[in-house]
């Protein structure tokens, strides 16, 4: 395989990996919950910018501020199901009403992070430095870390939702509210934990894609847009079909940016999605359930 | 009022958005009794059901099980007072398999610990659902659908069931298959409150029968007087 080709492939496997993880937080909600958390991106940047503060104003080491980062990144989860979700959640529409509440709050978080922090680029302080070369090609070890850990976590939610206690209830929950409450589960305390799960998971995700590319107030926004189209591209819901679409969808970028130009890279993608959703409208790997009357 | 009652219900009023459906209901099942619900659509069957599980709030009255109000109880403290809810209709988890779906009706903590128990008894009493475990719910049958539905609600080792409208939308046979499910049930010692719209299915199974009419208890026997009760014929047509 030449060079460039292994580069491309290299850059693809990065992209794909950075896309994989900041879908996580909202494939979890989106996917198992049908709450659509439009504050997705804005939880990513919040998550890279408090590791960013609990580095350098506390001064704190990498892990501490990582894990104190995701900490808070649950919690700022768990708060939007307290103070929004949970008023919502026995009103009409509940989808739509969410949709539209958790747009707000992205409004809420980005602008607090802007008034605090700025809108200049910062280079994140928590850091994985070091890495290795094939051939000619030099692969950061922070690349790496992305992709296992987007791969780690993503099986290991996977895994959470098909064999646990508390998976099935999520599962439940999003096929039949009033079915799952009258089998004894709360629901309120699923919907908190699991968008405590998601947050924290946005954090931690938002602190790996600062680390590749800058702090900036907006810097959920491209992660958004593709963990939207990884998530209906795959088929709401398949956690291990969002990691392979993450990745093809990252190739593919890279592949297209190479041979046909970086301005090319979205049409192109966006093409794939429509081409794919009318092929597949469940999604790739989606499932249409035959309903026998 | 029956003296060995297990569940108590006095003057109970509940609806949906402020207009009141049941106008005040006072009835009670004795342990290991089968009462049952009849009259036509639309009259409060259900809502007696979704009221004794939480599903629906109480506006007055009170529900009271072993001397505790259930009425101020949330859905799954009522599931883990061993009451438990068989919704109408296919109120199943449509996506998740057999397996899955009987696992989520194991889902209070006293349950789940036994649930490799629990998932011997119900495959024992529903052995179509241990042929079909593996088999995703929205492809079962109709009948066999409301068979996982009773199965699941068995796995929260429940010793009330509140089961709504079991007939409702099969064919004959299948009809006929349920009931003895039913009748097994009743043999094994639980208390069943039953909700159909067809009294003559209740006449074997029933000790107690209620005749609802707009939120009203209207007539009440056991389920040989629904088959020869002139009295209760008037009363389900009006008369």
């Amino acid at each position: 395989m030449s060079d460039a080709l292994l580069q491309v492939l290299i850059s693809g496997l990065t992209l794909g990996a950075m896309y994989a993880v900041g879908a996580i937080g909202l494939s979890i909600t989106w996917g198992s919950l049908n709450v659509l958390n439009m504050a997705h991106g804005a939880m990513l940047s919040v998550g890279a910018y408090l590791a960013f503060s609990l580095a350098t104003t506390l001064g704190v080491s990498t892990w501490v501020a990582l894990l104190g980062a995701i900490t808070l990144g649950g919690c700022i989860g768990a708060l939007i199901y307290v103070l929004i979700v949970r008023a919502l959640l026995n009103q009409p529409a509940f989808e739509v009403n969410v949709v539209i509440a958790t747009i707000g709050v992205a409004f809420i978080l980005e602008n607090t992070v802007l008034q605090i922090y700025g809108g200049y680029p910062l280079k994140q302080p928590v850091d994985i430095d070091g890495g290795f070369k094939i051939g000619s090609i030099f692969i950061p070890l922070r690349s790496v870390l992305l992709m296992a850990v987007g791969i780690f976590i993503m099986l290991a939610v996977a895994a959470f939702l098909e064999r646990t206690r508390t998976g099935r209830a999520v599962r439940a929950i999003s096929q039949n509210k009033d079915a799952a409450l009258l089998m004894g589960v709360r629901v309120g305390r699923v919907f908190a934990l699991v968008l405590g799960i998601s947050g924290a998971l946005s954090a931690a995700s938002g602190i790996m894609l600062s680390m590749i590319t800058t702090l900036s107030p907006g810097m959920g926004y491209d992660p958004m847009l593709k963990a939207l189209i990884i998530c209906v591209l795959s088929g709401l819901g398949n956690l291990r079909g969002a990691l392979i679409v993450a990745i093809a969808i990252g190739i593919l970028e890279a592949f297209v940016q190479f041979t046909l130009g970086v301005r090319f890279a979205l049409p192109v993608l966006l093409l794939v999605v429509i081409v794919g959703l009318i092929w597949k409208p469940t999604g790739i790997f989606g499932r249409r359930d035959a309903v026998r009357l | 009022m029956t003296s060995n009652a297990g569940l108590l219900v006095r003057d109970l009023e509940a609806g949906y958005d402020g207009s009141i459906v049941l106008k005040g209901l006072t009835f009670s099942v004795a342990v290991g009794s089968v009462l049952a619900f009849v009259g036509p659509n639309g009259h409060g069957k259900t809502t007696i059901l979704r009221s004794i599980s939480g599903l629906v709030g109480v506006a007055s009255g009170s529900i009271r099980l072993a001397g505790e109000d259930l009425s101020v109880l949330r859905p799954d403290q009522v599931v883990e007072r061993g009451v438990v809810h068989i919704p109408q209709g296919d109120m199943i988890f449509p996506s998740m398999t057999v397996s899955d779906n009987l696992l989520v009706g194991a889902h209070p903590k006293r349950a789940y610990r036994s649930r490799a128990e629990s998932l011997g008894e119900v495959f024992d009493l529903l052995p179509r659902l241990q042929e079909r475990r593996g088999q995703i719910a929205s492809t079962l049958s109709g009948g066999e659908r409301r068979m996982l539905a009773i199965g699941r609600g068995l796995m929260a080792r429940g010793t009330f069931l509140l089961i709504d409208e079991p007939s409702l939308g099969l064919a004959p046979i299948v009809i006929e298959q349920i009931y003895s499910i039913l009748r097994r049930l009743k043999a094994d010692g639980r208390t069943i409150i039953l909700v159909e719209e067809t009294p003559s299915r209740v006449v074997d199974l029933a000790d107690q029968v209620h005749l609802i009419d707009d939120g009203r208890i209207v007539w009440t026997g056991n389920g040989l007087d629904v088959a020869t009760s002139s009295d209760f014929l008037a009363s389900y047509l009006g008369g």
